[in-house]
């Protein structure tokens, strides 16, 4: 059983839909500034939405508005209505911000007086990321949240095509979302890997990553339910894999077996080997471990002559959005035949094989890998075919 | 095309059992390991702390201290090492060895994650400001964490994944186990719950619940206000496509459905004051199959539906029904009501969900 990518939905900086996210890759845009919704004295440049539809702007709960944002495009782009009451419909969503209990002036007032109002309480209990969506677009089928860090977005799509091939469900909204946090932001400058400067993935000089917003969602069918809804496939989530590294919490393993392994299988997944793919969407965060790693990897599974790209440089890095974001990227730039210039990159590192492409390049071919490496050592990999 | 529900297991194909339960590992108030749980569910039930908000489950320091782990999980917060103790049982308990795993797949869900760890790091952004907080709190407090210190200790590679739920958090998990091993994905799956106790989730409780102030849940009340007794714990399954290791017994479907359906030789229920309006479980009894709950043995969770399988897993292979530890029935349904050898061989535990969604996992010798 084929699953068919039916509709695609983003929202980033980089625009407040996917075709306002296209225009932004392939002009060049990098809409990053200071953190403006919420004040932290860190300086680093983030990449924040600049704009919410008063519809799905709910108090405190960002992540969620950002993946309706998404979610409400990826129906209309599928044709489908924004409540499935009547069809069986799973909910797959990888988030990191929204799984977390860490509303600030709650915890503070608790602290200090041992009593505190508990309205963020109720709005974490209400805000799951997938149980609210699926109770939004009244989904009746299964529903998970993945918090798998920055490969969340893109394990959900992994889940979601399992529940699509074993016929539990006949759609699934599948992806994830993301909002700037103050913990988050705190957390990686402790780690020392966020970049004053705006970043550039796999670049010889570059000095870490930009935090960043938003959602990535893909509507995902079962083909023959697709087609008695009188549509032709365009685009398939044709494979998906995982694996840990079991090495370190937060440094990808040195080798990249884990990450190797999760692309191989991937592949294995879809039935293809590693010529067959035009191009990959790579994680490239623009941290020196996770791109001297990942570079490595991509050069030795692919080759040499593996068109690559990383958009970090359009979003920012949007932790548990970004496996969603980049796969709903992957989807449009291969039924679309173009990949963009990966953002911030100018030289070459001599401790990676291989280079992304540095201009707009057109693609011709029926494959794409998308890839994911997270905290806690797990790598993910995506394979899109177009039809 | 239209559905109100769905259900995943083998029967609709007449093929073999779904998965089988091969290992379990557990962390709970009583102690640690499988054990601890056979002896509770013969011991029946034990007061719970008073010393808190509110009366609590809470696991000791002490049952979370392994020295042949140390190094391992020297950085580990509570919640981390209720995953890694409970894991690693289930894989000690499961006799299969490291060699044997082949890939290995690891499903962790957990209602609120590692909350203690995320306060904590809280605590330095109050304190010392945005630029002055602890990178070692600040990777402990993600949530894969857990899953993370499980895969290195057992020097596993396969897919790992986190899962965050507070509805039905055990059995998607199940779910997703289950297909990761018919597809062919792992030849065995580590699926389990973990969750955690603090001040702020005690405030929280006491908040938000009607706790029971002489310790005791009462699952057979059905009460739409059940009095809770939160607890905390961890508790992992070695799943297995095939027969092997320490058989439990086979999970044949687990069923999502607005009614409660089937007629095994044991339902247990997960009443245990958590969810809004708890009545819904007196429907149970109209199945004529025996009625168990043991929530009053680890106390009131989201991901309580794991420990209650856990016990479900022993009575199949004990061939052995279990006291309920607090039977006070005022509906009266038929309980098991006092240990006893039984020829068991079907179980099914029920969980029923705020919204009055039911799930049935289903369970055989």
């Amino acid at each position: 059983m084929k699953i068919v990518i039916s509709g695609i939905g983003a929202v980033s900086a980089a625009g407040s839909n996917l075709s306002e996210n296209l225009d932004s890759l392939r002009y060049g845009k990098r809409n990053a500034g200071p953190v403006s919704i919420f004040s932290s004295c860190l300086p680093y440049p983030v990449f924040e939405v600049k704009y919410l539809p008063e519809k799905w702007k709910f108090e405190g709960m960002r992540t969620l508005s950002l993946a309706l944002v998404a979610a409400e495009e990826a129906l209309n782009d599928a044709g489908l209505p924004i409540q499935l009451s009547g069809f069986k419909t799973g909910v797959c969503l990888g988030t990191t911000v929204a799984s977390q209990l860490n509303d600030m002036d709650f915890y503070d007032s608790f602290r200090k007086s041992g009593s505190a109002d508990l309205k963020p309480v109720d709005r974490f209990l209400k805000g799951n990321l997938a149980e609210a969506v699926a109770h939004t677009v009244k989904a009746t089928g299964p529903v998970i949240t993945v918090v798998n860090a920055c490969s969340s977005g893109t394990d959900a799509a992994g889940i979601a095509l399992s529940w699509l091939k074993s016929g539990i469900c006949d759609i699934a909204i599948a992806g994830g979302a993301d909002e700037l946090n103050r913990v988050p932001l705190c957390g990686f400058g402790s780690l020392g890997i966020l970049s004053n400067s705006l970043c550039a993935p796999f670049d010889r000089n570059r000095t870490g990553l930009n935090l960043g917003e938003g959602a990535g969602i893909l509507v995902l069918e079962r083909e023959d339910f697709y087609i008695r809804r009188g549509r032709k496939p365009v685009l398939y989530l044709s494979g998906y894999s995982s694996a840990a590294d079991a090495y370190h919490l937060t440094a990808p393993r040195p080798d990249g077996k884990g990450l190797e392994s999760a692309i191989r299988s991937a592949l294995s997944d879809s039935g293809i080997s590693p010529e067959d793919v035009c191009f990959v969407n790579a994680h490239g965060t623009g941290t020196i471990d996770n791109d001297k790693v990942e570079g490595s990897v991509l050069s030795r599974v692919f080759g040499e002559n593996i068109r690559f790209f990383s958009t970090k440089g359009y979003t920012g890095h949007t932790l548990g959005g970004a496996g969603g974001i980049e796969a709903a990227y992957t989807a449009a730039a291969l039924k679309e035949g173009w990949i963009p210039a990966s953002a911030g990159f100018a030289c070459r590192d001599d401790e990676i094989p291989i280079s992304p492409v540095t201009e707009n390049t057109n693609v011709k071919g029926s494959f794409a890998v998308s890839t994911s490496l997270a905290f806690g050592g797990n790598n993910a990999a995506i394979v899109i075919e177009r039809a | 095309m239209r559905g109100q529900g769905f259900k995943v297991s083998s029967e609709k194909k007449g093929e073999e059992p779904y998965m089988f339960i091969s290992g379990i590992g557990i962390v709970f108030t009583r102690g640690r390991g499988i054990d601890s749980l056979e002896k509770a569910l013969n011991q029946g039930w034990a007061s719970p702390s008073l010393t808190g908000l509110i009366p609590t489950y809470r696991v000791s320091q002490e049952t979370l201290t392994d020295t042949s782990l140390s190094k391992k999980i020297r950085r580990a917060d509570r919640f981390s090492r209720m995953a890694v103790l409970s894991a690693v049982d289930a894989c000690r308990d499961s006799c299969i060895t490291v060699n044997e795993m082949g890939k290995l797949g690891i499903v962790l869900s957990t209602a609120f994650g590692p909350h203690s760890t995320t306060f904590s790091f809280i605590d330095d952004i109050l304190d010392y400001g945005d630029a002055n907080v602890s990178p070692t709190k600040f990777s402990n407090s993600v949530h894969n964490a857990a899953a993370s210190y499980v895969s290195s200790v057992l020097g596993s590679r396969g897919p790992t994944v986190t899962l965050s739920q507070f509805s039905f958090p055990f059995q998607n998990a199940l779910i997703l186990a289950g297909l990761w091993l018919n597809e062919g994905r792992c030849e065995h799956v580590l699926c389990g719950c973990v969750d955690e106790l603090n001040a702020v989730m005690e405030y929280v409780c006491k908040m938000k619940l009607k706790t029971a102030t002489d310790g005791k849940i009462m699952p057979f009340m059905f009460s739409p206000a059940l009095l809770s007794v939160p607890g905390e714990g961890g508790a992992f399954f070695m799943l297995s496509k095939e027969k092997c290791g320490n058989n439990y017994g086979e999970v044949t479907g687990i069923s999502f459905s607005g009614k409660i359906n089937g007629k095994p030789d044991i339902t247990i229920i997960d009443s245990d004051g958590m969810t809004g309006d708890e009545t819904l479980y007196r429907e149970t009894a109209d199945s004529g199959s025996m009625i168990a709950g043991y929530s009053p043995l680890f106390g009131s969770m989201l991901v309580g539906s794991a420990f209650n399988f856990a016990a479900a897993s022993l009575m199949l292979k004990n061939q052995l029904a279990y006291e309920c530890p607090v039977p006070d029935n005022s509906s009266g349904i038929k309980l098991c009501a006092a240990t006893s050898e039984a020829s068991i061989d079907r179980i099914n535990c029920v969980k029923i969900c705020g919204s009055g969604k039911i799930s049935t996992i289903k369970m055989q010798k």
